[in-house]
């Protein structure tokens, strides 16, 4: 069926609404991989990352949306990920962020 | 238990490939069929391999196998010289001495059979002891085994002591035997009455049978299995086959080959230094075959290869385990990786081109060092990755997507030949690896840093000054053990300076610990192995520790107290 | 009198001697370099009040004179214990108690190579700024006038790459100061501080820091640098991502400064095994408490002052200077 135009759409709201995002596939990912948690937000994985080089896949902001609950894309923006594992060697806090793509992946597959 | 094995070769054999099976009438009325006899003598019955990893082990598995081998042949001659030329089976010699009570004695056989009881019985108590105290048999560490394995375990345990009672029993109520059974059965003889020794014996010959038939039967489906798999592995390794980065039917000849020795436990350094001791090869091996392996346990490898060096039975165990993460991760994408379409971002131009490699944009120092030999060499370059590049597929190739990772393996390939190079230097070796192993680069030669290096060098293009520095040096996992470069990066280190050997080096060179294959220890863990490698490099008493590869260089220089540096560092800094 | 060896004369030891002489001990300072002052002769100005370094140091080493205080300067410690301390060259002085004031180690920003500090030209340090301030030559390194400049925090702290996870404090208030000086000198350049957390702990830093950003125009970007590159031009090209955008940013500098932070002495391990005295996981050494006794060791009769316990400002290792010195004092007395 075609979609109709009414000329205009209903925009989905801005914010992140815990209340009502389910945190459970989040519960599961912090779960497995706690050390997510410690994460500053510095920006290092993201400027270092080959493929945020070459496209607009920005490893932290995925990472950090998946943690509110905000799964939808989640998995086809790390599938844009190389797993090069640039981002793991400048992590300041030492998360194992090629663990984390892979985990979220895991998790994500059906969002 | 015949049946059992050959349903498992006929249907492993039934399921290979058409391109293996070629492979295997190609190879069978060649030279590698005969060959493939002399390894089987020299491995399944011998156990050369074992013997130079710890003589103490291969003499027990020596003595198991090839002891046991000859008392079942020398036991089939003393049959058949009793009974005359006719068909007598295999086995016919098992209950010979109970049933052959009445016949005159041989001793030439008697004594034989004697010598190689207590042979085998030797390598039973060197089993028990090592059970009891690995240590003493130079084994930090043995498998602790599933139950299915400790019952067949126990079985074989016992069928020789038990063999050893009923022929001494025997013995002592018909006379006969050899120094062995022959003496324990008159000792016997002299302190228990006839009737209680008639009663031992035909207990200790149930029990001798019992232990025998228990061990036949679960030999097929526990880690005896080996026995019967490492011959026609042997063959089919001869005829040229191989695992590859899928699953197949050949890996079940390479798993069911694993005897769960446990030689891999000691050499893996998650277990070394982070005393992880649950996903070694010899696990990996025995929860694939029983189809329960868990992503944790296969992902949790260095894939270092340390391992795969000391097994006796010389399984493929990275390639093995790599296609099992292909099995449980790779998803493939077609839409994938759409973006690398048309992008270019590689400068300069030259016959010879240079990739850099991800992780090497994180190591300046040694992308200058290349600038300046490139320089003084007067060679024109083709800067491929200077500016970003496209990773090289590896790391995703070692996280199980290997199809994505030829989508990487594609660009690539498809940048190399619209520059037109002719030479492609790296001086990563995780890119090295796959550009010679899964590029298809037919007139562009790929090398690792340290033989371009090298070569430069040795044509003169490229005069350095030696210098009184001592080096001790680093061999990255993928280029010694991975790629078999271990001599050029220390001809160019002697070139500029004197070299230290570290206490393990070239094929038994300790991991970093910060390899791409391993996706499930912490910062924390890699850190710790890999201030254990610094602690054995500086104990060479060098000043500075050389390495050839980025990665390994960033994560030795977390543990060190001196200089680390690449390779082409101290090049470009000895350069005439 | 009792004898107290004060091991280190940087401004903690020089106060701990001045007060352990008003106690009415007998102080004596050990100073490995040739001359008082440790760290604080490398500086320039101070945070907040741009109060010249060398006037704080000028009137502390008055006092040390004037009172006669006995020092020994190029007398590096190998070992001590309570009650006596062993001299590189083996001579071994008797005393009845021990305050350490060994201080810090500045961190060794080649370690991140990603920076491109001793690799690329215009690639400073902190350290390396002040000694250029106090000499009064701020240039690039051919001479000319540097028109953008980019200041770099936390090297070398909160970095678990490099195993210094604890935060150095002062940095951050550092790199504010010498982003102003900067543009004091050079009005017309555009300095950019890249920042993960801005931490102004002290009296009167948030008002500097606020000034920076109002009167200065000093751009602060939040995202850690990432990489470092030279162009064709001779600047440094720097990557980080605007975390406050979410996009990765670019940029070319003719300066780039890295903060670095303050790490511990290799000499505290050694220190800690031959004494008894416990390190913290930073390798800092460990007070008994951290906040009953700051400054006692956790064996009796060793005393600490100043940074060998935790990365610190200078007014705060003058104030441990005389609180070190009390509690040593009156060890000394009850023995």
């Amino acid at each position: 069926m075609a979609a109709i135009n009414f000329g205009y759409t209903i925009s989905k709201p801005r914010a992140i609404d815990i209340d009502r995002n389910n945190l459970r596939k989040s519960d599961e990912i912090l779960h497995e991989m706690p050390e997510l948690q410690a994460c500053i937000g510095c920006g290092s994985c993201t400027a270092v990352c080959t493929a945020g080089n070459l496209t607009s896949f920005n490893f932290r902001k995925v990472h950090t949306l998946v943690r509110r609950g905000e799964y939808e894309g989640a998995y086809e923006e790390m599938n844009k990920c190389m797993l090069c594992g640039k981002c793991r060697l400048v992590c300041p806090r030492g998360i194992n962020t090629r663990g984390v793509a892979m985990l979220i992946k895991r998790k994500l597959g059906d969002f | 238990m015949f049946a059992a094995v050959a349903w498992k070769w006929g249907s492993w054999l039934w399921r290979l490939s058409s391109d293996d099976r070629r492979r295997i009438l190609k190879g069978i009325p060649s030279l590698a069929t005969l060959q493939a006899v002399g390894e089987t003598v020299s491995e399944s019955l011998l156990h050369r391999r074992i013997f130079r990893v710890n003589p103490l082990l291969g003499y027990m598995h020596m003595s198991l196998a090839f002891g046991w081998f000859l008392l079942i042949s020398v036991g089939w001659i003393e049959t058949v010289s009793y009974m005359g030329f006719r068909w007598v089976p295999l086995q016919g010699h098992v209950f010979f001495k109970y049933f052959a009570t009445g016949l005159p004695h041989k001793p030439v056989f008697e004594f034989t059979m004697d010598l190689l009881l207590l042979f085998v019985l030797s390598g039973v108590a060197l089993a028990w002891g090592k059970r009891l105290y690995s240590r003493a048999m130079g084994m930090r560490r043995t498998t602790r085994h599933a139950w299915g394995d400790r019952i067949a375990l126990s079985a074989l345990w016992f069928i020789f002591p038990a063999r050893l009672a009923a022929e001494s029993l025997t013995a002592a109520l018909y006379g006969g035997g050899g120094f062995l059974t022959g003496s324990l059965g008159a000792a016997l003889d002299r302190v228990a009455d006839p009737a209680l020794l008639g009663h031992a014996a035909t207990a200790a010959w149930w029990f001798y049978s019992c232990c025998l038939g228990l061990f036949f039967v679960g030999l097929p489906f526990s880690r005896y299995m080996h026995i019967f798999t490492e011959i026609p592995l042997i063959f089919l390794r001869r005829y040229r086959l191989r695992s590859g980065e899928k699953e197949g039917a050949f890996d079940r000849f390479q798993i069911e080959a694993c005897s769960r020795c446990g030689i891999c436990i000691d050499p893996c350094q998650l277990q070394q230094t982070l005393g992880i001791d649950d996903v070694q090869s010899v696990y990996f091996l025995r929860d694939r075959r029983y189809g329960r392996l868990r992503l944790a346990t296969a992902n949790n490898c260095l894939m270092c290869g340390r391992c795969q060096v000391k097994c006796p039975v010389g399984i493929d165990l990275n390639t093995l385990r790599l296609n099992s993460r292909d099995t449980m991760r790779n998803i493939p994408d077609e839409r994938r990786y759409e973006y690398l379409k048309g992008l270019d971002r590689s400068q300069g131009a030259g016959k010879v081109g240079y990739f850099a490699g991800c992780m090497t944009l994180l190591t300046p120092r040694t992308l200058r060092a290349m600038e300046r030999i490139f320089g003084a060499a007067g060679e024109e370059v083709w800067w491929a990755d200077r500016e970003g590049g496209v990773c090289c597929g590896r790391p995703l190739k070692l996280s199980g997507e290997t199809d994505s990772a030829r989508k990487m393996v594609q660009y690539n390939t498809d940048l190399f030949r619209k520059h037109g190079i002719t030479t492609l230097v790296t001086s990563c070796p995780i890119c090295l690896k796959v550009f010679r192993e899964d590029y298809d680069l037919p007139g562009i030669e790929v090398l690792h840093h340290s033989e371009y290096i090298l070569r430069l060098i040795r044509s003169g293009r490229l005069p350095v000054i030696y210098g009184a520095e001592r080096y001790t040096y680093h061999d990255p996992c993928e280029l010694g053990r991975g790629s078999g470069i271990y001599d050029e990066p220390r001809a160019v280190i002697e070139a500029v300076g004197e070299l230290l050997e570290p206490a393990s080096t070239r094929e038994h060179a300790l991991c970093c610990g910060s390899s791409v294959a391993n996706t499930a220890i912490s910062d924390g863990q890699q850190l710790r192995i890999a201030q254990a490698v610094v602690q054995e490099l500086e104990a060479t008493g060098a000043e500075t520790i050389v390495t050839a590869c980025p990665l390994c260089k960033k994560a030795l220089v977390r543990g060190a107290k001196g200089e680390v540096r690449d390779l082409a560092e101290i090049v470009a800094a000895h350069i005439r | 009198m009792k004898r107290v060896i004060v091991i280190g004369g940087g401004v903690a030891g020089m106060q701990t001697a001045l007060r352990l002489a008003d106690d009415g001990c007998d102080p004596l300072i050990l100073e490995k370099e040739g001359e008082l002052g440790g760290k604080l002769r490398d500086w320039y100005v101070l945070f907040p009040t741009f109060t010249p370094a060398s006037e704080v140091l000028a009137e502390l080493k008055g006092r040390v004179i004037r009172r006669g205080i006995e020092v020994r300067t190029s007398a590096e410690v190998a070992a001590f214990t309570p009650h006596s301390v062993t001299l590189a060259g083996g001579e071994t002085l008797a005393c009845d108690a021990v305050v350490v004031a060994t201080g810090f180690t500045l961190f060794d920003a080649r370690i991140k190579e990603e920076y491109g500090y001793g690799i690329y030209d215009n690639v400073v340090t902190s350290a390396d700024l002040e000694r250029m301030f106090a000499e009064g030559r701020v240039a690039k390194s051919d001479g000319s006038r540097p028109r953008r400049i980019a200041f770099l925090h936390c090297v070398g702290s909160r970095d678990e790459k490099v195993c210094q996870s604890h935060c150095s404090r002062v940095c951050c208030i550092t790199g504010v100061k010498q982003a102003m000086e900067m543009k004091r000198l050079f009005p017309e350049a555009d300095v950019f501080n890249f920042y993960m957390d801005i931490r102004m702990f002290g009296p009167g830093y948030e008002e500097m820091y606020r000034e920076a950003q109002q009167r200065c125009n000093i751009h602060f970007v939040r995202g850690r640098i990432s990489e470092a590159s030279p162009t064709i031009d001779g600047r440094i090209q720097i990557k980080a991502e605007d975390t406050l955008t979410g996009r990765p940013l670019k940029m070319s500098v003719d300066m780039l400064v890295l903060l670095v932070g303050m790490r511990a002495n290799d000499s505290n391990a050694r220190f800690a095994a031959q004494s008894g005295v416990e390190r913290s996981p930073s390798g800092f050494l460990a007070p008994k408490s951290l906040f009953l006794d700051g400054v006692r060791s956790t064996a009796e009769g060793i005393f600490y002052a100043g940074t060998v316990t935790a990365p610190k400002s200078v007014g705060e290792c003058v104030c441990e200077g005389y609180a070190a010195a009390d509690a040593a004092a009156e060890y000394v007395k009850e023995r």
